[in-house]
């Protein structure tokens, strides 16, 4: 069953149009991965989806039409975004990110159990709780990021490029984690990636956009398999 | 020791009504990267309501907390009306925004209340502006030769309670979390789902009023109000909290009364070159002199990001 559906999404900055018509699908339980070289609308369609910026068309969540929804109103939904580049609050410690993660949920709800959780999950943000975000190094700042939306209890995850300037262990550290929210908790993902390659492997589908427009889609296998589309976006 | 411990007691006192509006200005600060140029005109706006309530009869307490709700809500009002409209463009067009309302409110004051000090003989029931605390002539204490009034005890013990009010608030509350994740950044608190125009009319409201209890006790402390009562108080609060650091509230509250009591020091034993008359010349000094040798203040946090 259909979690996201976007239908004819168009958004931009001012006066300029950068989504053109974006359809666009996650189910329950998937991982989608959304590539697309520098400019394409990644970023765009994350901000549009969260309700950040300004957006035309339609957007389902679940049977909810939360086109017209407030940004606080969709996090309620149950959908979070990790932002790109380490969208952390630098000056608060890394347990106020954890815990202004939860901000909608609602008071008396278990939010200290969801931080242990979160901090079994991620030792290395458990050792540096009290240190301020921003002292963290970029792999951890993201590991706080994924956390923190994690707080709030989302069905579905938005990823803005999580391996953003990370070395590629690290990166790979966090898809097994994200594969692992997927498998374990059930978390659908929408994870928006210029790095094709390990991206590819946790995916259970995958759209590719082009200048704001969705020109190919498909499972991972099947992408992989069209030589033109793998020379363009993956490289191998 | 008598003379020092009287100028001390002085400049803490002084200090603290320089702490409500430096408390003011962080808040707004800290969750907005903007100085409010006008927090001192909204403060004295507010402390002319109080007046207005005293001539109909209202007690002091009562009017003060009316006074308190109507800066709550003109600094809500602007945040929303003034404020966030011209803050998408420029923040330098936030700066002008602050200074046009300084201008517009002393204006508005003087067009309702006019230009004469208040309470006077001639418009007014009320013989002087109510005082918070009792401030007869015999209501001091007399320690090691020193007088200290229990209205300035009073005042600097207002001061430190609410210092340790808004801690708790910052700290302790959703509400402050909220705060301090706004201002640490915005756009990921609005992905989080905190409403950060909420969160932000919240602080305007709550520094304003703030402010108008600053206004209240400075001008029961002078016995009147008038048009230029805040002017110099708003040149000591920025420079307080300049001094304590911009994004820290108890940093301003000490910065607050470390200026009152050096003020009132360097006009006391400095009385031949610097007075009275020119102690203003103490506040515009430390602000100076903090810039170039620590710019974030005492307490204040030098921005940390990692690239």
């Amino acid at each position: 069953m259909s979690l996201l559906r976007t239908a004819g999404l168009k958004a931009g900055y001012g006066p300029v149009t950068v989504l053109h018509e974006i359809d666009l699908e996650v189910n329950e339980g998937e991982i989608v991965v959304m590539l697309g070289a520098n400019g394409a609308g990644k970023t765009t369609t994350m901000r549009a989806i969260s309700g950040v910026i300004p957006r035309h068309g339609t957007v389902y969540f679940g049977d909810h039409d939360i086109t017209r929804s407030s940004p606080d109103a969709i996090v309620r939904h149950g959908i979070a975004q990790v932002p790109q580049g380490r969208g952390t609050f630098p000056e608060l410690s890394v347990e106020d990110n954890l815990r202004a993660g939860a901000f909608v949920r609602k008071r008396g709800s278990d939010v200290a159990a969801d931080i242990a959780k979160w901090f079994a999950v991620f030792p290395r943000l458990f050792e540096r709780r009290t240190q301020r975000a921003g002292s963290l190094s970029g792999g951890e700042q993201q590991m706080v990021a994924i956390a923190r939306a994690l707080m709030s209890r989302p069905k579905l995850l938005l990823c803005d490029e999580p391996s953003l300037g990370l070395a590629p262990l690290i990166t790979k550290e966090l898809f097994e984690i994200i594969a692992g929210l997927n498998r374990d908790e059930g978390l659908s993902v929408l994870l928006v990636e210029q790095n094709a390659n390990l991206a590819m492997h946790i995916a259970d589908r995958v759209y590719l956009l082009e200048t704001g427009r969705i020109v190919a889609t498909g499972s991972a296998d099947e992408l992989s398999a069209d030589d033109t589309i793998r020379k363009a976006y993956l490289g191998f | 020791m008598a003379l020092f411990l009287q100028r001390l007691f002085d400049g803490l006192s002084e200090g603290s009504i320089y702490a409500l509006l430096a408390l003011g200005l962080v808040i707004i600060y800290r969750g907005t990267g903007h100085l409010n140029f006008a927090q001192g005109e909204m403060a004295l706006f507010c402390t002319y309501i109080v007046y207005q309530l005293g001539e109909w009869g209202v007690a002091i307490g009562f009017a003060l907390a009316l006074g308190m709700v109507a800066g709550f809500a003109l600094g809500a009002v602007t945040e929303v009306a003034l404020v966030r409209p011209v803050a998408r463009r420029s923040m330098f067009a936030v700066f002008i925004v602050t200074i046009a309302l300084f201008r517009g409110l002393n204006w508005l004051d003087g067009a309702i209340w006019g230009d004469q000090v208040l309470p006077n003989s001639a418009t007014s029931k009320q013989t002087q502006f109510p005082s918070l605390f009792s401030n007869q002539p015999k209501d001091f204490w007399h320690i090691l030769g020193a007088n200290i009034t229990i209205q300035s005890i009073g005042i600097l013990t207002l001061v430190l309670s609410l210092t340790a009010l808004l801690f708790l608030l910052f700290n302790k509350t959703k509400l402050g979390l909220a705060m301090r994740a706004v201002a640490s950044n915005s756009d990921s608190a609005r992905l989080v789902g905190i409403p950060t125009h909420r969160v932000l009319m919240v602080s305007w409201g709550l520094a304003t009023s703030i402010g108008a209890l600053g206004g209240v006790v400075f001008a029961g402390v002078n016995h009147t109000v008038n048009l230029g009562l805040m002017f110099t108080v708003f040149i000591y609060s920025s420079a307080a909290a300049t001094l304590g650091g911009f994004d820290s509230p108890g940093g301003a509250v000490i910065g607050a009364l470390t200026i009152g009591v050096v003020q009132n020091m360097v006009a006391g034993y400095a009385d031949q070159w610097v007075g009275q008359q020119m102690k203003i010349g103490v506040a515009f000094i430390v602000i100076v002199g903090v810039l170039l040798v620590k710019p974030s203040g005492l307490f204040g946090t030098a921005k940390v990001e990692r690239v």
